[in-house]
């Protein structure tokens, strides 16, 4: 299970979850992630500090918000992802379309 | 259910097609196995797992819990044996192996993934069981 905390500050915004951003529980993610982009936010950090592992759903959340904002003229960037986290984004070649940083 | 005999540990369970079903079973892994992994083997194989399970429940069960998910994990020496089998009707793995999906596309990542971090990946013909082969 993973809560989520949103930070916001004019058009920035800061989402910071917690626990495993998985299939089971990814849902809550995404749903902060639409809300902040349709309410105007353009600048976006996930924080991934506590989080510990990443499937392929939360993946495609990520690329998902990451498309959204580029629509709009939008930024997404990952920081503080973990060393294994990191490699994932990696392999996947997703660090090649917006910025994602390890801890 | 968890068994030992001559170095030779496994997981066998049957769940219903649930996320929250695979999600029980997958910290019950995380629980009794995971320390005994080395990084960044813990993080790979749980990883492989999930997308096994998460793969059976919603291709294969569609989410329904009266379809079950067979999953059996082995681990011996430094290879762990993960094969997940589910009741539905199989999807083309030759295809989906042979496939490229984009870097940028929201769905689809599954499959990399067992390319990515399995040592092998098997499919029986029908496509609704999947044995991934991690060594370490």
């Amino acid at each position: 299970m993973s809560t989520v905390t949103i930070t916001r500050e004019a058009n920035k915004a800061l989402v910071q979850p917690e626990g495993d951003v998985v299939a089971a529980s990814v849902s809550e993610l995404r749903s902060a992630m639409r809300e902040v982009i349709s309410c105007g936010v353009r600048e976006l950090t996930m924080d991934l500090a506590c989080v510990q592992m990443i499937d392929s759903c939360g993946l495609g959340v990520v690329v998902a918000a990451h498309n959204s904002l580029v629509k709009v003229g939008g930024r997404l960037s990952v920081v503080h992802a973990s060393k294994d986290i990191l490699a994932l984004f990696k392999a996947m070649r997703m660090h090649q379309h917006f910025s994602v940083t390890g801890d | 259910m968890t068994q030992r005999s001559s170095g030779v540990r496994e997981m066998r369970e049957t769940l219903p097609g649930t996320l929250a079903a695979a999600e029980e079973f997958i910290l019950e892994f995380r629980r009794r196995w995971g320390s005994s992994l080395e990084a960044p083997h813990e993080f790979e194989t749980e990883l492989l797992l999930r997308e096994a399970l998460a793969n059976a429940v919603k291709h294969g069960s569609q989410h329904l819990p009266a379809r079950k998910v067979q999953c059996v994990l082995r681990l011996r020496d430094r290879r762990l044996i993960i094969a997940v089998r589910d009741e539905g009707t199989g999807f083309n793995w030759r295809a989906a192996v042979r496939r490229e999906i984009g870097s940028l596309s929201p769905t689809g990542r599954g499959t990399r993934i067992y390319r990515e971090y399995a040592t092998r990946v098997r499919f029986n013909d029908r496509g609704n069981a999947v044995t991934l082969v991690k060594e370490f």
